[in-house]
């Protein structure tokens, strides 16, 4: 029997399936959902993630003071993320990052710019509406020479420029009831602010000259620095760069190794970390929606064994009047994968309704605070993954019913 | 291997034999034999009636001549080729080609309308769908049920169903027509109906047909009758027909 009258057969059966049958397909429908969820919710992260953070430059290094041990970080430094993704902020008042640092590192011929920053949350206003939103303080001499980000209407911060702000594309969009443009006028503490240039993100940011910053900020003491933000000269150096940096470092502020005070990373480090820590997160999250798929998996076996009991007499007949082996195993796994495919697809479409609700459901979690993303290619491998897990577990009833015995199969009722 | 099927044949050629055949079957640790030592011949045109009481070996006889069994010793000689030889595939090919089988319940699929299950042994053939749908019609149209191709199997009456089983069985134009208890679900009136079917494609059509009948008025309409008791054949009798 030709391929395609195999499958016309097997999608009659399908059609024909009692509802008992339907039901043991639920593992699958659940499994796909979760699955789909799942990666939206990682995809939809990581999307956020990428948005908000721009992609981290090769040639940028970032030093932060305080040091991370095996997770702990000495003299406190809580890591995060900051808009150019430059790593860390200091709360510490002991270990900080000053003038002789940036005099230190300028010493150095593989680096050719230094950015000097502060960070901080600040209260904003806009025609009667405020907020929290973060500040970062730069020199803005340099600062739009070594930034990743990217500006999506305006302009970057000047040398001459005061009382002039750099936001975030979240906060120009949707932080507010009315959008912030280019030349509208914020208060941030008490101080009024001109927005000259607007972020290519979707960041709830502000990012103005350091100088400014250092009067908002009243628990940053002048030129003490959360952060340097280096550019070095040659991306290829990168790993020599860090080295001599630590060093230099090392020498001016008095430390060793084992009583390191500053930390040291680059934009490809933390790229590759923040890639590697989404990726095992997704990775174990769809694990465990996997089981459900293992479990459905298991439904559709038994829902074989059934079809295969039920439709035994069936294949007596169709023996009978020259059905061969292999066209009966052809229509039950067919069959199989079809079972399988309709679970993916009923699965799908829940899995995408799921994605839509979750950030709203789980708001509290910072997991879904990204929001989701549906991409083709999840949608595309959880149907083929659906058949697939059907077919699988579809080929050993398929394979006992075409070994069925016609005699025997047309005296059973 | 199966022989050439298109080799001239004539009419008193042998078609089928049975040659000691026995048909075993293990019970637990005992063997009961259901056919002990049947050895007969069927010449190509001949009608048999296979008559005998339940538990005689009527159905395992029809069986082991359908090729949907094989015996346990004996051979089985049909068109010259020993079933036994064949491969599952080769003999389930062999079969659709051969044999048309018409059962007492039917065995129609039942989520399959008269003309799909009518379609069913010609797809099984690879026959092109445009040649097949056409002979499906065709010989739908011929046993009375042009109008209704499209119905479910339930949506029939049992003779309208044991129509359709005919149907199949012809459709791909089989030597031996196989009948097992053609009319024994089927009023009177119905069931004459049918064998008078079945007793013009044997005078007018040329067909083979061996019937396992418990009936013996329907027995008169062959024109051999083999009689089984206890899976021995007990008496082959010549009948005089139309």
């Amino acid at each position: 029997m030709k391929l395609s009258k195999c499958l016309k057969h097997a999608l009659n059966m399908v059609l024909h399936s009692k509802l008992r049958s339907w039901l043991t397909i639920l593992g699958i429908v659940i499994g796909v959902a979760s699955v789909i969820a799942i990666v939206s919710l990682g995809e939809g992260l990581e999307q956020s993630l990428t948005e908000q953070l721009g992609d981290l430059g090769g040639d940028i290094i970032t030093i932060t003071p305080g040091f991370s041990r095996g997770g702990d970080i000495r003299s406190g430094g809580d890591i995060r993320f900051a808009p150019e993704g430059t790593g860390a902020q200091a709360t510490d008042e002991e270990t900080v990052l000053d003038r002789t640092d940036v005099q230190a590192l300028r010493g150095l011929p593989d680096i050719e710019l230094i950015d000097t920053q502060i960070r901080g949350n600040v209260d904003v206003s806009y025609l009667g509406k405020s907020g929290s939103v973060s500040l970062t303080g730069v020199d803005q001499k340099v600062w739009s020479l070594i930034t990743t980000n990217e500006i999506r209407e305006g302009r970057m911060l000047n040398s001459a420029d005061q009382n002039v702000i750099v936001i975030g594309g979240g906060l120009a969009d949707s932080f507010f009831d009315q959008p912030l443009g280019i030349n509208k006028v914020i208060t941030i503490e008490d101080s009024a602010f001109r927005i000259v240039g607007i972020l290519d993100d979707g960041s709830n940011s502000i990012v103005m000259p350091i100088q400014m910053a250092y009067q908002l900020l009243d628990d940053k003491e002048k030129d003490v620095y959360d952060s340097l933000v280096v550019k070095i000269r040659d991306e290829d150096n990168l790993d020599a760069a860090i080295e001599k940096i630590e060093n230099k470092l090392m020498i001016t502020r008095h430390v060793t190794e084992t009583d390191r005070d500053f930390s040291v990373s680059s934009g490809q480090q933390m790229n590759k970390m923040r890639s590697e820590m989404l990726g095992s997160m997704s990775a174990f999250l769809t694990a465990i929606a996997a089981v459900s798929l293992l479990v459905g998996s298991v439904g559709i076996s038994n829902t074989m064994f059934t079809s295969v009991l039920e439709k035994t007499k069936e294949i007596g007949i169709m023996k009978a009047i020259g059905a061969r082996n292999k066209d009966i195993l052809a229509i039950f796994l067919f069959n199989a994968g079809l079972i399988g495919l309709a679970g993916g697809i009923v699965g799908v479409i829940l899995g995408i309704i799921l994605s839509g609700v979750m950030p709203y459901l789980m708001s509290d979690i910072p997991l879904a605070r990204g929001g989701t993303y549906v991409s083709v290619d999840i949608i595309l491998i959880a149907l083929s993954v659906s058949v697939l897990v059907g077919i699988i577990a579809g080929f050993v009833p398929a394979y006992q019913g075409s070994k069925l015995r016609p005699v025997d199969a047309l005296r059973y009722e | 291997m199966i022989k050439d099927q298109n080799l001239p044949e004539n009419e008193n050629d042998v078609l089928l034999s049975l040659e000691d055949v026995w048909k075993i079957y293990p019970m637990g640790e005992v063997e009961v034999p259901a056919l002990k030592g049947i050895t007969v011949e069927i010449k190509k045109r001949d009608f048999v009636a296979i008559i005998g009481a339940s538990g005689s070996g009527k159905s395992t006889m029809m069986n082991l001549i359908g090729c949907l069994d094989i015996p346990s010793k004996g051979r089985i000689l049909l068109k010259d080729q020993d079933i036994s030889q064949f491969s599952e595939s080769d003999l389930a090919t062999f079969r659709g080609k051969t044999i048309g089988f018409i059962f007492q319940q039917y065995n129609l699929i039942p989520t399959m309308s008269a003309f799909e299950n009518v379609m069913l042994p010609l797809e099984f053939q690879e026959i092109d769908d445009r040649t097949a749908s056409q002979k499906a019609k065709e010989i739908l149209a011929f046993l009375g049920l042009a109008d209704k191709i499209h119905h479910l199997p339930s949506q029939l009456s049992g003779g309208q169903q044991q129509r359709v089983s005919i149907a199949r069985c012809l459709v791909t134009d089989p030597e031996i027509i196989l009948a097992d208890e053609p009319t024994g679900a089927l009023d009177s009136v119905t069931g004459k109906n049918i064998i008078e079917m079945l007793h013009k494609f044997w005078k007018d059509d040329g067909k083979t047909i061996i019937m396992v009948t418990h009936d013996s008025n329907l027995a008169k309409y062959a024109n051999t009758t083999i009689e089984l008791k206890d899976g021995k054949i007990i008496r082959i009798q010549e009948n005089e027909v139309d």
